[in-house]
């Protein structure tokens, strides 16, 4: 009711009444400001069975609008690669959709699903793929019909094929064009090393030697029942989705062996100043690092901790320095890079003026330095804290982030409450943490550093960082420079 | 009782239809005046404790004066530097330091004015004076004190954009948190402080070195606005013009931040687990003391009739990029829902013609999207298509390409099926963006402000059904005429002219 008699007030607008002139009361300053505490968190319950073909399904009801979406994560990866056929993985994700199924052309698909609003979408990245569907209540039939076709029949036709090709030979040709690309690019395979599946990258020869014949073998060998998780969302009954889904998936029975292990990160430096030459720019895109570590480290939430202080926000010490103080970056940041399965990549990033390039990098040495040597203060601890525990419920702010996070926690074997450990080692952070985790896993010796911009306009030589300076070779096998 | 259950029941019925789409969510709305014009639209949604603040202030870089282009997007920088209380650590020293940095920039300007017979020598001290007098001011600061404090109480999504019509501040706290932006988000409007401004016009600077004099595309999209506008501001980068920025000055700010924060010409929305009847008594203390003031004032510069095509070619050694744009009116035009329409008919998804024809079959692009309204909407602006062409093929092919698009749509009334599509479409849009607090309240002061009533959210749809077939038509007959196309286009700068005479169109090219 109290709903309803909000809406008759909306109705009869509110301004139109005059407000009484109210007795101005003191403007508190901020500490005098006194919360209540949190409501609690409706944490909602998440259905979870297995069909009888193997499939793992999550069901969450969400009732708010009437629409529906799904996403079927698939173990499978980029970095299952062939070396001389990089991109495979790429194309089958893409060609699963745009190839049209066995019944229908890829063209129809497009047509039947866009003419109810609806949609079917697939992918392969590193580390997953996904075919993920979203439609209105009112067509959940059709969506989930189309969505069975693409991921268990899909057609992977010749034409489609072929314009995936030429989409990436395009994307390829222009993978030079954005220098704040290039720097992020070429840190991390440099990082991970260019001659395994976590550094080396796509080219125009290696796309075209990709065939039709191979696409399918990919396919086949990844997309089976057993492997596949599948969460679903939105305005349904759970009890009527499941019977739905196990009758949809009762023809699909495919077996496989067990996808093996993605290949393990080879531990490497590769400590340097790398250099690519951009002509065209006014600033200097710059990537400072090393490898980071996994989310399951008994020491991620100190890292995690250590690197929001050092630069992760308007707060932190390089935002505070080199922006703020120095005026020389809009954009500068640190990430202690943590992946669920493999290191990711600890990296300082941000951009300057060609002319600031040494001095904003040898700013930022400074800071890692002083990172490791000192603690930092109670007042930077606690503000880092308090950032990670009390934005912690938007983590929870929509039913859909609560299952995409237990999807992620199942697929990769992590427990359901990982989130709220890691909010129970996040409290209990010292700043002896803080020091201890920088001068253990910081090693600023060994750091790549990855410059992209104009040298001839440095205001002063790299050289003088005293660091051994090498160049990038930028060039694109296949494009006319 | 009775009406409210009617309304669940429609809303699970197929082919909703706007009316009830709003009557449902006009439930959750309250929206009350400040005595000084201030306008707040609360949308209730409680399903989890957290809430998300849109201030959407109707001035933007349009506004910027002549020669001080990029000053709308420097105060909204400063809007982050605190208040008289958040910031600092002796407010009456620090603005007495304030004070003497303008002194001391006075006297430098004053020097540089003479031109030739300026001293080197007084110069050089006036310019050390002043370095002097930011670095005592700097000494006062906390710095970034007022962003900490909304990320060490939980806020997220926190940031502030400047577009060419309006500027706009956001953010989200966890719902029990609500006064707290309600004390720093009227503060920092009722009391600006103008600290740290000379660092950050270098940060500024560096924001613009990014965006476009690093990016090929923002270099593109810069100079294709420049050519299309001769006369309306639109022409001017919504970040100012290099040597503007370089120079402006605190008093800039102040005069900016006089005539357009004016509470009348700003509209805030706030979404989530909100009480309404908290957030008006909230609204009064906190917002009540900011003093009414006269709206600003209209904008009277119009563009004039544009004499022929026009064409500006950026080089870059990137591969190419092409835009091409048409004049249209402006977003309260009574064609505005058919250049919606004609959009999402070029671009909507993989069934848009653009997509269709120089993606998929032609294969000359690697994508082809059309913009309904560009660089904004309150004034006349743009139909813009933009085009990336494929590996090895030109910017002249996708030209000819899209020329073909075009002629499609003037020469035959689309059929019903593709309207059908868009219409199905832009209705499920509508209910998919209602999904989330800050997308929610940036919707319904963008409706506000553009058309007085955030209903337009929804009623909008109402005008979508409404366009034919024949309106599409007519449209693309009517807009996408030689006379007001602007074509501009990234180019090695080595190559030699484009093939096929396409230069001769220089009867319109800027000089």
């Amino acid at each position: 009711m109290t709903r309803f008699a909000i809406a008759l007030m909306a109705a009869a607008p509110l301004f139109a009444q005059a407000p009484k002139p109210a007795v101005q009361l003191p403007i508190p300053t901020v500490s005098e400001l006194k919360f209540p505490p949190l409501k609690p968190v409706q944490i909602p319950s998440v259905e979870t069975v297995t069909l009888p073909n193997g499939m793992k399904v999550f069901l969450l009801e969400d009732h708010e609008l009437p629409v529906i979406d799904g996403i079927a994560r698939i173990r499978t990866g980029n970095l299952f690669d062939p070396p001389d056929k990089i991109g495979l993985a790429t194309i089958t994700g893409m060609t699963m959709r745009t190839g049209g199924t066995r019944a229908k052309e890829g063209d129809q698909l497009d047509r039947d699903l866009e003419n109810i609003a609806a949609s079917v979408e697939s992918t392969i990245d590193e580390t997953s793929g996904t075919v993920s569907f979203s439609a209105l209540k009112e067509n959940t039939d059709a969506v989930l019909a189309a969505f069975h076709d693409v991921l268990t029949q899909p057609g992977f036709r010749e034409d489609k094929i072929e314009l995936a090709k030429n989409e990436l030979r395009g994307s390829i040709a222009r993978r030079n064009d954005d220098a704040h690309g290039i720097a992020e690019r070429e840190f991390a395979n440099i990082v991970y090393g260019r001659d395994n599946p976590y550094g080396w990258q796509l080219e125009i020869p290696t796309v075209n030697r990709i065939t039709r014949a191979d696409i399918v073998a990919f396919y086949q060998r990844y997309f089976f029942p057993a492997n596949v998780m599948l969460a679903v969302w939105g305005d349904f009954n759970a009890a009527d989705m499941k019977a739905k889904l196990t009758q949809l998936f009762a023809d699909w029975s495919v077996t496989q062996p067990p996808v093996p292990a993605f290949p393990p990160v080879r531990q490497a430096a590769h400590p340097g100043i790398y250099v690519g030459v951009k002509p065209d720019v006014a600033q200097t895109f710059f990537v400072l690092g090393q490898l980071g570590g996994v989310l399951r480290d008994k020491d991620y939430a100190a890292l995690d901790v250590m690197s929001d202080i050092l630069g992760g926000g308007f707060r932190s010490r390089l935002f505070q320095r080199v922006r703020t103080r120095m005026g020389d970056a809009y954009e500068i940041e640190a990430d202690w890079g943590a992946n669920y399965d493999h290191p990711g990549l600890f990296r300082i990033a941000g951009s300057t003026k060609s002319a600031s390039t040494v001095e904003t990098i040898r700013a930022i040495r400074e800071e890692v330095e002083r990172i490791r040597t000192s603690e930092v203060t109670d007042s930077e601890l606690n503000t880092a804290k308090q950032t990670v525990l009390n934005s912690l419920v938007f983590a929870f702010d929509t039913k859909s982030k609560t299952l995409g996070r237990l999807l992620t926690y199942e697929y990769f074997g992590y427990p359901k409450d990982f989130i709220a450990q890691y909010q129970k080692a996040v409290a209990a952070v010292t700043k002896a943490d803080v020091l201890r985790v920088a001068k253990e896993r910081l090693n600023p010796d060994n750091f790549t550093i990855v410059a992209v911009g104009n040298p001839k306009d440095f205001a002063q030589p790299l050289d003088t960082l005293k660091i051994p300076v090498k160049d990038i070779d930028l060039t694109i096998p296949g494009v006319p420079r | 009782m009775s009406r409210l259950r009617l309304f669940v029941v429609l809303l699970l019925l197929p082919g909703l239809l706007p009316a009830q789409i709003l009557k449902e969510f006009e439930k959750k709305v309250t929206e009350f005046t400040l005595p000084n014009g201030l306008h707040f639209i609360i949308a209730e949604r409680h399903e989890a404790p957290v809430v998300s603040f849109h201030t959407y202030v109707n001035a933007g870089s349009v506004d910027d004066p002549s020669g001080a282009t990029g000053i709308a997007h420097m105060f909204e920088h400063m809007a982050f530097k605190g208040t008289e209380s958040i910031g600092t650590t002796n407010w009456p020293e620090e603005r007495k330091a304030l004070d003497a940095i303008e002194a001391a920039y006075d006297r430098l300007d004053a020097e540089q004015a003479k031109g030739p017979r300026a001293n080197s020598a007084q110069l050089s001290l006036l310019s050390n004076q002043l370095q002097a007098a930011i670095e005592k001011a700097e000494s006062y600061v906390v710095p970034n004190e007022y962003p900490r404090i909304i990320e060490e109480n939980g806020g997220v999504g926190m940031n502030a954009s400047t577009g060419y019509d309006a500027t706009q501040y956001f953010y989200s706290l966890p719902s029990n948190r609500i006064e707290l932006w309600y004390l720093l988000e009227s503060q920092r409007f009722l009391h600006p402080v103008f600290r740290e401004f000379y660092k950050e016009r270098d940060v500024v600077q560096e924001e613009n070195r990014m965006r476009v004099e690093s990016s090929p595309q923002g270099k593109l999209i810069e100079d294709f606005v420049a050519t299309a506008f001769a006369a309306h501001p639109y022409r001017n980068p919504p970040g100012g013009w290099p040597s503007d920025v370089a120079n402006l000055r605190v008093r800039d700010a102040q005069a900016f931040y006089a005539k357009y924060y004016a509470p009348a010409n700003i509209v805030i929305a706030i979404v989530g687990d909100v009480n309404p009847a908290e957030a008006r008594r909230l609204a009064d203390r906190y917002f009540g003391p900011l003093p009414k003031r006269p709206a600003p004032p209209l904008l009277h510069t119009l563009e004039p009739p544009q004499p022929g095509p026009k064409t500006a070619v950026v080089y870059s050694p990137s591969q190419p990029l092409l835009v091409v744009g048409y004049k249209r009116p402006d977003e309260r035009d009574k064609d505005d829902p058919v250049f919606d329409i004609v959009s999402e008919i070029l671009s909507g998804g993989r069934t848009g013609l653009l997509y269709r024809s120089l993606v998929q079959e032609k294969q000359v692009a690697l994508e082809a999207e059309a913009a309904d309204t560009f660089p904004d909407g309150k004034y006349p602006n743009l139909f813009l298509l933009f085009v990336a062409p494929a590996l090895g093929h030109s910017v002249e092919e996708n030209r000819k390409a899209l020329g073909e698009v075009l002629d499609q749509l003037r020469a035959r009334p689309v059929d019903e099926q593709t309207l059908h599509r868009v219409k199905t479409k832009a209705r499920a849009d509508v209910i998919r963006r209602l999904d989330n607090n800050a997308g929610i309240a940036a919707l319904l002061t963008a409706n506000y402000a553009a058309y007085g009533d955030w209903r337009k959210l929804f009623t909008s749809l109402d005008d979508l059904d409404k366009v034919t077939a024949a309106d599409v038509q007519r449209v693309a007959r009517k807009y996408f005429v030689a006379p007001s196309e602007t074509i501009a286009y990234t180019q090695a700068p080595t190559a030699p002219a484009q093939e096929n005479g396409q230069a001769a169109t220089a009867a319109g090219a800027r000089q």
